[in-house]
């Protein structure tokens, strides 16, 4: 590898479709599970909120699930979903989300100052009601800061998915090293920090756009 | 009306925080609980609208048990108000305002053109209606909370400790407000506070509470301040409670002198510019021009407790009448301010007039009887002039 120079421009330039598939490939194996991953959220955090009982057992059950390697995980699917299928990273992926987003959304749903919500009991809204027409809008932008943490993760973790055969554009990892030839490396972690990043600006931007009324409390971004 | 039928309140872990309470809340008036913290008031108040059930007792809303009702259509017709407004953060001031409304079904249109409305009766900006909770200072915030509690126009209005949260010259506007409010809106109040002035400022009847709920006593604000039930209830009132007292009655009753009878008491002399606006006294003993500053009062608006304060604060011991453009209308001494505290046993609205002979002494004592504007008075206007 002692010749080997960091970036050869004309592998990139010969590739540029082929790392195109990959970027689109990763994206949806990444994002897609951090969707499920919200919608599964949402409706637990609110069962959480109106019957606090549930919180401690179903967070330890996530937290548990968020501790195993992933890696691991994946190999075990495998005679379930099959190897090189997406099901098999989208599945571990939509856990890791859902360890991220539950705490967050509880936490968005109780940190609606009491005021608020002893306002809304005196002015007639029921427990449910209540809970979704003026808590959970209010707890979007913490849902916000967690889709950032969980959709960030999840772009990092699903290059191991390359591993067992699905993992956009972790892939580049896997065949730059068996050929020791950084260039793909270079490109993989180069398109995985910009899709990362374009990501997260994404996010940044939906809370100005869904909660303009919080970008003062919250500071504004980043 | 709303009616507490033996009222308790015991917590599943054994405390009491209400007994045996009968308490009547009359019509179209304001009535407050006032006590110390964990006197049980808040928990009373919340008993109307069901956030909190007796577990003994019933509380009455028109003669029907509330306890018979929905909670939540209970509540739609019931005005809210507590101390950190509540408001819905995620929602424009004109959403928050028409949250009840929305709840009970009114179409969109109607419910902002009724939020509009009570933006304006509450005192704001009409752009207030486009922002959001955080742009708004404590105050406004605070009539944004009332405005919603008006919103569905519930004759009965339970009001949380609403102004404490807000710096005492804002609280002072918001309660004027209120009272503005409720000459118009005569709505059924029960008002909870700690402050015992604000207890008496607003209320038309005041129910001092001790701990457990227990009524130590329940009077008109003037009753309570000059005849508290006993040494507990005039400890809770403070040591000034009969200055205070003052604040209760229209200065309405000081006899003026008018301002044409001349302007020289003692060795001051009051200067009015071409207005008759007063700049200042001037200290005639002395010999120098200097001017020290006046101090006025309303007759009309003010209070005799504002009368005696101008009074007490003028070097020359003599307050200052002046009409709502800030023109003198007459002179009031202190003696003629303490003349009128004479008639307390008149009541607290009391305007009878004190005996002119002793209110001051003026020469023209015949022609001064009853002009308290002064306008009327022209014999010695040139005189008044000359003091310029």
């Amino acid at each position: 590898m002692d010749d080997e120079p960091i970036v050869r421009w004309y592998w990139i330039g010969d590739h540029l479709g082929y790392l195109g598939n990959l970027l689109a490939d990763h994206a949806v194996i990444a994002l897609v599970p951090v969707l499920i991953g919200l919608l599964l959220a949402v409706p637990l955090g609110l069962a959480c909120a109106r019957f606090p009982r549930l919180y401690q057992p179903l967070s330890a059950v996530f937290n548990i699930v968020y501790a195993l390697p992933s890696l691991a995980v994946f190999v075990v699917l495998i005679p379930y979903t099959g190897l090189a299928t997406q099901a098999t990273v989208m599945f571990p992926l939509t856990f890791y989300a859902l360890a991220v987003l539950l705490p967050t959304t509880v936490d968005g749903l109780r940190a609606v100052p009491d005021s608020v919500r002893q306002a809304a009991t005196a002015m007639g809204y029921g427990p449910w009601h209540r809970l979704t027409a003026v808590e959970l809008p209010a707890a979007v932008p913490y849902l916000i800061a967690g889709l950032r943490v969980a959709a960030v993760s999840s772009i990092s973790l699903a290059s191991v998915g390359a591993l067992v055969g699905r993992g956009g554009l972790g892939y580049l990892f896997v065949d730059g090293f068996q050929r020791t030839f950084p260039t793909p490396i270079v490109a993989g972690i180069t398109l995985i920090a910009v899709l990362a990043l374009a990501v997260d600006l994404l996010l940044v931007a939906a809370r100005r756009l869904l909660a303009p009324w919080a970008v003062r409390e919250q500071g504004a971004g980043s | 009306m709303i009616r507490f039928e033996g009222v308790g309140k015991r917590h599943p872990d054994g405390t009491v925080a209400v007994e045996g309470l009968d308490l009547e809340v009359p019509t179209g008036r304001i009535t407050v609980l006032v006590g110390p913290s964990g006197c049980g008031k808040t928990t009373l108040l919340r008993m109307v609208n069901r956030m909190v059930e007796p577990t003994s007792g019933r509380v009455l809303l028109d003669d029907t048990d509330v306890a018979e009702l929905e909670p939540a259509k209970l509540r739609r017709g019931i005005g809210y108000v507590i101390q950190q407004a509540g408001l819905f953060p995620h929602r424009k001031v004109i959403d928050n305002i028409a949250t009840v409304p929305y709840l009970l079904g009114w179409d969109r249109k109607k419910a902002r053109a009724r939020a509009a409305e009570l933006l304006e009766l509450v005192g704001l900006a009409p752009e207030t209606a486009k922002r959001y909770p955080f742009q708004l200072s404590g105050g406004q915030q605070q009539r944004v909370g009332v405005a919603r509690a008006l919103a569905a126009d519930p004759p009965v209005l339970l009001m949380d400790e609403p102004f404490s949260a807000v710096d005492p010259v804002v609280r002072a506007g918001l309660q004027e407000e209120l009272l503005r409010l409720q000459s118009e809106l005569h709505k059924t109040v029960l008002f909870v506070t700690h402050d015992i002035e604000e207890a008496v400022r607003l209320g038309d009847q005041v129910v001092v509470l001790r701990e457990h709920g227990r009524i130590a006593q329940l009077a008109d604000p003037h009753t309570l301040l000059t005849s508290p039930a006993d040494d507990g209830v005039a400890a809770f009132l403070g040591r000034d409670r009969g200055l205070r007292g003052l604040g209760l009655r229209p200065a309405k009753a000081v006899e003026l002198r008018p301002v044409d009878d001349g302007l020289r008491y003692g060795g001051w002399e009051l200067a009015l510019d071409d207005e008759r606006r007063p700049i200042g006294w001037i200290d005639r003993s002395a010999g120098t021009a200097e001017l020290q500053p006046s101090a006025g009062y309303r007759p009309d608006s003010d209070t005799l407790r504002a009368a005696l304060d101008a009074a007490v604060l003028s070097p020359a011991g003599v307050a200052v009448a002046l009409d709502a453009d800030g023109r003198a209308i007459g002179t009031a001494s202190r003696e003629a301010v303490l003349a009128a505290l004479t008639p307390a046993g008149g009541g607290p609205v009391s305007v009878r007039k004190p005996d002119p002979a002793d209110a001051m002494g003026t020469p023209a004592g015949a022609d001064t009887v009853g002009t308290a504007d002064g306008a009327d008075v022209v014999g010695t206007a040139d005189g008044a002039d000359g003091g310029r």
